[in-house]
């Protein structure tokens, strides 16, 4: 048996607070580290300025046409020159407030559901969400209101991508309660329909379902029946939607207690009373990060709608880049700043997830 | 006695109270209203179905569309841009299907494999003490997760591939791999008469792996020593291999892709739209797995690691064997559905014109066929059975790294 035998104790540290300390811990630990983080900042000094000269000093920026891009770098004019399409898609110009009215009516629906007393916002909040969309469509089709009508063909751009995302998600929130509900439920029929439904909508390639809705789909109605195509990917966005939040849903119910459900029930309380004002608000609450991450997914889905020919942000871009007064290559202005609006609308929504996410840790810790 | 009350009956009982009406009726019975409920649920969805299929059969007659599966019989009369059997365009549609999965199935294994590698380097990277890579780890998982995959397929294919310089002016590697406008060239082992015996070698190196492993196991255990797996595994793969290909003088010749006129012929060409695709699914569903590490990761509380320093093992035995396995729990079950969305996602092949199934089937074929029903539920099945076979390896997987309690 050898002898126990303490390793001799380390040196005191130099320094652990301040700037130079900070720099050796998480930059100059070890040899191999310095090595790392002198070849990165290498790589950096290289890189950053080439793209800085790329995208700013020796970019584009003013000009409406293909000859004013003289300079080596980018060209942004590219961009302004379509910017009012990768918006808005072919909507007419005269009408185009309307758009802009119902991205307001989205906002303040958002708004209000945050900011609204507490008495009234649950109902307000739920009344205005569900009206949400039949008022959007009345506006941007003006059939309803009088207006001039403009037909789902010119309809396009990132707002299409806006409006397809959250009128989606919207009808979906219902049909995926009572999927989730379903789910749950102890009737064995409803509940082995609602898992058919829920892992046929998941398990299948969201491509595959827009091909659904714009071959098959027409198939289902009754002759001389002609449904919108947009309509039918909405419809199928739902279904798609409903299935995924659903399981949201049903990871809500499950971190809901289960002596939420017993006091309802011992004060009396009937089933729908139960689930919709003791147990819903609590759900919601819960799966709220899930939702939004739900709806990030969807959202960025969105763009698969270019493969049926739908004419969303995206496609816009290829008409863009396709038109013959624009052939000098601007792929990668192009790409760019589509990446950037989509990255900066799912970024601020992952950001938001997130918060919600720790402030209802903070709750649950007291 | 208290005559015990059943949940129901005071339920009852305190809904009498409250409103006042007698509700033993039937109606009020739990079950009863179940039953009904469900009876309702069934005519509901038989009416519904049942609109759908006379629908359909009708519309189907008025346009003329043919039923059945004999279109899988007939030629296809096009032809595939990649495909890893002999195909030409007087095959069937039959044959086109094959074709298709097996594409498929090749851009699903590539990006399931460089999207784990990347995941994991990533999500290990975030824990890195060097400031700047944790920083780098955070920028790609934030860039790459959020920005929609069409995008990133489009965004390697037309602003990153095609930007590429022309075969004559080529980036090469050592005279051995090109990569030019029009793709990715690599050299071709080409077996002669003895290669098949360096294969069963090395089939033989990778079965004698697990027999090592489970012996340095049961040896661990009973004696406490431990036994350089690693290395030796390595070792043998290489070796045992290579030792064979010597015994029977190298029975390879190495087909190297060399230019002819316009562009460069033989060995493997990676076609350009399955190298955007690969690439953009794996450095998307990286930053998935990436993130999917850092949460198993951090499931382990800090302890765990502290009480390896304190008996003494060194940082990266703290990973490899205190970490790593206990945050595999968490890792694995995430790991399954994101190799399940990458294979669904395989599917916007469409997007830059990879044949893979979804691609020839449910696009071209459904378009000359025009029998939308046949070839969309064809194809819907494959990705089913696909995402069946992961989930069912996964879970396996995951039984096997799963907390055994004792």
């Amino acid at each position: 048996m050898k002898e126990f035998q303490p390793i001799a104790a380390r040196p005191a540290p130099i320094k652990t607070v301040g700037f130079t300390a900070w720099l050796r811990d998480n930059l100059f630990s070890s040899i191999p580290n310095s090595v790392v983080t002198l070849s990165v900042i290498a790589l950096l000094a290289y890189y950053l300025p080439l793209i800085f000269d790329w995208a700013f000093w020796s970019a584009n920026f003013t000009g409406t046409t293909e000859d004013a891009c003289v300079k080596e770098g980018a060209c942004w004019v590219f961009i302004n020159a379509w910017s009012y399409q990768f918006f808005y898609g072919t909507y007419p110009v005269e009408e185009v407030w309307r758009i802009n009215l119902t991205l307001v009516l989205l906002v303040m629906v958002i708004a209000a559901s945050f900011t609204l007393p507490k008495s009234i916002r649950l109902k307000a909040s739920i009344t205005s969400w569900l009206l949400l969309p039949i008022v959007g469509i009345a506006i941007l089709d003006g059939r309803w209101l009088g207006l001039e009508v403009v037909s789902t063909d010119l309809w396009g751009g990132f707002t299409l991508n806006v409006f397809m995302a959250a009128a989606s998600i919207i009808v979906a929130f219902p049909f995926s309660f009572l999927w989730a509900l379903g789910r749950r439920s102890e009737m064995p029929f409803i509940r082995s329909v609602s898992v058919i439904f829920i892992e046929f909508f998941r398990g299948v390639p969201v491509l595959s379902l827009f091909f659904m809705g714009s071959v098959m789909l027409p198939l289902f109605f009754a002759e001389g029946t002609n449904v919108d195509k947009l309509i039918r990917v909405w419809l199928v966005l739902i279904f798609f939607m409903s299935g995924y939040m659903a399981e949201v849903f049903r990871g809500g119910f499950q971190a809901v207690p289960s002596g939420q459900y017993e006091a309802a029930d011992s004060i009396g309380l009937s089933y729908w009373q139960k689930i919709l004002l003791i147990i819903l608000p609590q759900v919601i609450k819960v799966s709220m990060p899930n939702i939004l991450a739900t709806f990030v997914m969807l959202f960025k889905n969105t763009t698969f709608l270019l493969i049926i020919g739908i004419p969303e942000v995206v496609q816009t871009l290829q008409t863009a880049l396709s038109n013959s007064y624009w052939l000098g290559g601007h792929a990668l202005e192009g790409y760019l700043f589509v990446f950037l609006v989509f990255w900066g609308s799912c970024f601020s929504m992952s950001v938001l997830a997130r918060r919600i996410e720790r402030q209802m840790n903070t709750d649950k810790r007291d | 006695m208290f005559k015990q009350k059943t949940i129901e009956e005071v339920k009852s009982a305190s809904r009498k109270s409250s409103s006042g009406t007698t509700s033993n009726a039937f109606y009020n019975n739990p079950r009863i209203r179940g039953f009904f409920y469900q009876i309702a649920l069934v005519a509901g969805l038989l009416y519904f179905f049942g609109t759908i299929i006379g629908n359909t059969l009708a519309n189907m007659e008025a346009t003329g569309i043919k039923t059945g599966f004999d279109f899988l019989g007939a030629a296809a009369g096009y032809d595939v841009l990649m495909s890893l059997i002999s195909f030409e365009s007087t095959d069937t549609y039959g044959r086109i299907f094959v074709v298709g999965f097996l594409n498929t199935l090749l851009v699903s294994a590539i990006g399931i494999f460089f999207a784990t590698l990347l995941g994991f380097i990533f999500g290990v990277a975030h824990f890195s003490h060097n400031w700047l890579i944790r920083k780098i780890a955070l920028v790609y998982v934030e860039i790459f997760r959020n920005v929609p995959l069409l995008l990133q397929v489009f965004f390697w294919y037309f602003a990153v591939l095609s930007s590429l310089p022309g075969a004559r002016q080529s980036l090469s590697l050592g005279e051995a791999v090109f990569l030019n406008v029009r793709g990715l060239y690599l050299p071709k082992l080409i077996g002669g008469d003895l290669s098949s015996l360096v294969w069963i070698a090395l089939g033989a190196a990778v079965a004698g792996i697990f027999v090592l492993r489970r012996w340095a196991k049961k040896r661990q255990e009973l004696t406490g020593q431990q036994f350089p797996v690693l290395k030796t595994s390595i070792a043998m793969v290489i070796l045992f291999p290579l030792i064979v290909a010597a015994l029977t003088g190298f029975p390879f010749t190495v087909e190297y892709p060399a230019l002819k006129g316009f562009n460069y012929f033989g060995g493997i060409t990676v076609i350009p739209e399955l190298m955007s695709l690969a690439i953009a699914l794996s450095v998307y569903t990286g930053a998935f797995i990436a993130e999917a590490v850092r949460a198993g990761v951090q499931s382990i509380p800090h302890g765990q690691t502290e009480a390896a320093r304190s008996i003494g093992l060194r940082e990266n035995k703290i990973m490899s064997l205190i970490i790593v396995p206990q945050a595999m729990r968490v890792i694995v079950p995430l790991l399954n559905s994101e190799y399940q969305s990458l294979v669904k996602n395989s599917t916007l092949a469409a997007a830059v014109g990879y044949p893979d199934l979804f691609n020839v089937f449910v696009g071209t074929a459904l378009n000359q066929t025009g029998q939308a029903i046949e070839t969309i539920f064809m194809t819907i099945i494959v990705y089913f059975v696909v995402n069946m076979v992961i989930s069912f390896l996964m879970n396996r997987f995951n039984s096997a790294v799963a907390l055994v309690s004792r």
